[in-house]
């Protein structure tokens, strides 16, 4: 109890010294010592006095090995910056003030180039990948972006596959993420806000939304609630995911997970707002629907008739995963009337041995299959997917043989399962999942009942949420006709004139109905 | 709390249609047999007037109900006869909960005893007002879509599976006495949608809830017609009276090709649904006027208590499925009309004689906008 009932003050934990707000001192010494300790135990510091001029002013170098492109900090700063500024003036007439600004203005040849002046901004740039110049004399400190490391090209996404449309997909770089965005939307209206989060990580987050389209209070609360984030470390968008939601106690996701920047870009297009996270290959968006979990990015670049068929497909994939192995469980237990007389009779021969209730056979099943799926995903690649279709094949096959479970319960199960990939989100994918194993339990106690009174549970749960303030089963609850005809079905281009409804948007047309005379359409 | 247009058309329906679905065309059958469905299609009428009734009872009204009561008789008055109103939802919750539970015991689950089914639903009421009414309206909605179309696929393949025409054709040997207590007897279901005096105020603009019930009445009067004549023609009269369900029975014979049977295991899954909703809002209704009438700050926590009422109410209110069919042709009828339709009715006499309020904006509030350029 003791844990629970704790009311004491917070731990007053000192902060960590990179945190002190302190100002640069003019005399390079002091900020030396400053700095021993405040980088005392990074090994990957890379620390090079330097002095030039006949006086030998003293300037110091810093970066992080690793973060940084060495190359560029040889030939471009450290080469310039020793060769040429002895000729810029004679240096008894040269200050520290000035020769920071003649560095900054005359010598080094980079673009991003600023000037810092506290020691805070100092140990964020050093581990942001940035080289930092101190020199004697001034109480300012200058900062050439030189941030460049190892990382993971642009490649196709590994959860999120499509037949037709880009194969482009998100890495763990926050500027390679933003600059494909950019790529795809080449409007000054397209604001990326960065802001950093994180006390020890120092995380960069950037929010991307449309100027022109997103509800300015939409992005507002966004930033509201990333801003009130106070963690020591954010190492992934789920971070934020389960931080920023509305409604944090359940297992209905309020944000949606993507990596393929065209998804990103549609749903900005549509006054969505983007969260991004260095070091994730992630996106995440807000606000999102339930229902728009059935819709894949593929949708769009095939032609609408098949694609609203698929979208359908998708919807019934949806119940059937969530509901298979509780219907036959309950007609097998309880309704039995409804089975036509000669298929009963074949379910019944082959239940014949069978030491479990339906209910248990379908619990066992179902577990071993979740078992087989998740061994999949973690076993190395190369052996993954044979381990889990060898053991799927042969468990199957042994427990049928052994008389544990019947033929028509494996193929349920197998059924449930393809019926589950079907789904284009991952995060409905883990609702479906869960919830299954409830509406299993409905049905093995009241059979259809126990089932209907799930979904209605199921339902009101779903009917109180909101994604930053979006109900979460709109457009079918509250129901909005317009906005259905392009989650059931994928609305065609050309019947799309607006953009799908949301509170607050700023401009909700998405094109102009023009007859080839030019004349609008009605 | 705020309610969309369509919500409040959901909850209205709702309150209507799924115990009507199963129990009117009995009663009708009963009272005007070949001839029952003309009797549905003849309360058109007393329908229109009895929406008319509501409506010039809200448009009169600043307060929903039960405050108006308070408005128009009095504030003593106003509290006792609002007060009344508690037992009288709490009954309407327990004895639709009864009905439901006799229906299941005898046609689809057999050996579980009503105390499991009591309980269940009573945990979804519970769990549903205690979100509160707008997301029971937002449930409601997705429940009346599929509802509906399910409900109106299913008559008419249990319709053309078993279809003699034959079986509605004497109009003329019509007797009008019951013609016109069959007649009655429809118009008096639709005096379930008395909570509109309530729920009307929820709306942005409650002159919007004249348009709602009147889709209501044109929603419910061809589905309980359809119900009935689907009843007549598959079965025929004396098979229909003799049985207790005889929809069920009737849905029961129905199959798709030589493959699909039994398909009233999909009809109970949809009833469930709207008996789920024909409990939750006069469950609602319950905790609503008990707040109103006691100043309490919320109506969510009077839910525990009700609940427990409403349980044990349903299971002492009669031994046997008998006794609850006796009840719905005698007692049950007389209670309804009486706080349903004779209470609303005085209170219309007396609001006839007042002025309508003023709005906000000073202008009378049922005054119509003028329509656009």
């Amino acid at each position: 109890m003791r844990y629970l009932n704790s009311k004491k003050d917070p731990v007053q934990t000192q902060p960590p010294a990179e945190l002190v707000k302190e100002q640069l001192s003019p005399h390079i010494q002091e900020n030396i010592d400053m700095l021993s300790g405040v980088l005392q135990g990074c090994s990957d510091v890379v620390i090079k006095e330097f002095k030039f001029g006949e006086s030998h002013i003293r300037g110091l170098m810093i970066f992080m090995d690793g973060l940084t492109d060495r190359k560029e900090v040889e030939n471009n700063l450290l080469k310039p910056l020793l060769l040429e500024l002895n000729m810029q003036k004679r240096d008894s007439e040269l200050e520290g003030g000035e020769v920071l600004n003649i560095i900054k203005e005359n010598i080094l040849p980079l673009a991003d180039l600023k000037v810092l002046e506290t020691m805070q901004e100092l140990c964020h740039h050093l581990t942001s990948g940035d080289t930092v110049f101190l020199i004697d004399g001034s109480a300012n400190g200058l900062v050439a972006g030189t941030r460049s490391w190892q990382g993971r090209p642009v490649q196709s996404p590994e959860n999120e596959i499509v037949v037709f449309g880009p194969k482009e997909g998100f890495t763990e770089t926050l500027r390679f993420n933003t600059a494909l965005l950019r790529r795809r939307i080449k409007s000054t209206t397209l604001k990326i806000e960065s802001m950093v989060i994180g006390r020890i990580s120092k995380t960069d987050v950037v929010v991307c939304y449309i100027d022109s389209i997103a509800p300015p209070q939409l992005v507002e609360e966004v930033k509201k609630r990333l801003g009130k984030i106070d963690i020591d470390a954010v190492l992934d968008t789920g971070y934020l995911a389960e931080l920023i939601a509305d409604n944090k106690w359940t297992i209905f996701t309020q944000t949606e997970h993507t990596e393929k920047p065209d998804r990103v870009c549609g749903q900005l297009l549509e006054g969505k707002v983007c969260i991004m996270v260095d070091g994730s290959p992630m996106a995440l968006v807000v606000p999102i629907s339930f229902p728009e979990y059935m819709i894949s990015p593929e949708d769009y670049y095939i032609h609408f008739i098949p694609a609203s068929l698929f979208r359908m497909l998708r919807f019934i994939a949806f119940f059937l995963a969530l509901l298979a192995p509780s219907l036959y469980v309950a007609v097998i237990t309880y309704h039995h009337e409804m089975i036509p007389t000669p298929l009963l009779l074949t379910i019944a021969a082959t239940r014949q041995g069978v030491p479990f209730p339906a209910f248990v056979e379908a619990l066992l099943l179902d577990a071993t299959f979740e078992l087989l799926r998740e061994a999949g995903l973690r076993l190395p690649r190369a052996v993954g997917p044979a381990v889990s279709i060898v053991g799927a094949l042969i468990i199957g096959d042994a427990a049928v043989r052994a008389g544990l479970v019947s033929t028509p319960m494996v193929v349920i199960v197998a059924f449930t399962g393809i019926a589950s990939f079907v789904n284009p989100s991952y995060n409905a994918g883990i609702i479906i999942r869960i919830a299954r194993f409830g509406f299993l339990f409905a049905a093995g106690m009241l059979g259809f009942l126990g089932i209907i009174i799930g979904l209605i549970l199921m339902a009101l749960r779903m009917a109180s949420l909101s994604s930053f303030g979006l109900p979460y089963l709109s457009p079918l609850a509250p129901f909005n006709l317009s906005y259905m005809g392009d989650i059931v079905v994928r609305r065609p281009w050309f019947a799309s004139r607006k953009r799908p409804y949301m509170e607050g948007m700023k401009d909700e047309i998405r094109q102009s109905f023009e007859n080839h005379d030019g004349s609008k359409k009605t | 709390m705020k309610l969309t247009k369509f919500q409040l058309y959901s909850v209205l329906l709702i309150l209507v249609a799924p115990v009507a679905y199963l129990e009117t065309p009995h009663v009708l059958i009963h009272t005007l047999y070949a001839n029952s469905w003309l009797a549905v299609l003849a309360a058109t009428i007393p329908g229109l007037l009895l929406i008319q009734m509501y409506y010039y009872i809200i448009q009169k009204s600043t307060q929903p109900f039960p405050l108006m009561l308070d408005e128009h008789l009095g504030k003593t008055l106003g509290r006792i006869v609002g007060a009344f109103y508690i037992p009288f939802f709490i009954l309407v919750c327990s004895y639709t909960l009864r009905l439901f539970i006799e229906f299941m015991k005898m046609n689809v689950l057999p050996a579980t005893p009503i105390s499991v089914f009591i309980g269940v639903l009573l945990l979804v009421g519970f769990v549903a007002i205690k979100t509160g009414l707008p997301n029971i309206a937002r449930v409601l909605e997705p429940t009346v879509l599929v509802g509906l179309s399910f409900s109106i696929i299913i008559l008419l393949i249990a319709l053309f599976n078993n279809f003699h025409l034959d079986r509605i054709l004497p109009i003329g040997y019509m007797n009008y006495k019951s013609f016109g207590e069959a007649t009655l007897i429809t118009t008096f279901v639709l005096g379930k949608m008395m909570p509109v005096l309530s729920l009307a105020f929820f709306l942005d603009n409650k002159r919007n809830s004249q348009p709602l019930m009147r889709y209501v009445l044109l929603t419910f009067i061809p589905l309980i017609t359809l119900t009935t004549m689907t009843i007549i023609i598959t079965r025929g009269i004396l098979p229909a009276l003799s049985l207790t369900f005889p929809l069920f029975s009737t849905i029961r014979l129905a199959r798709i090709g030589a493959f699909i049977q039994n398909l009233d295991i999909f009809f109970v899954a949809i009833w469930i649904l709207g008996i789920f909703g024909a409990v939750t809002i006069p469950w609602f209704m319950t905790c609503y006027v008990t707040q109103q009438v006691f100043n309490l700050r919320d109506y969510r926590f009077v839910a525990a208590p009700t609940s427990i009422l409403i349980g044990f109410l349903s299971i002492l209110i009669s031994r046997n499925n008998l006794e609850i069919l006796i009840w719905s042709h005698t007692l049950i009828p007389l209670v309804y009309d009486l706080f349903f339709i004779v209470i609303p009715f005085v209170l219309f006499v007396i609001v006839l004689f007042k002025p309508y309020p003023l709005t906000n904006s000073t202008e009378p509030a049922h005054k119509v906008e003028p329509p656009p350029a």
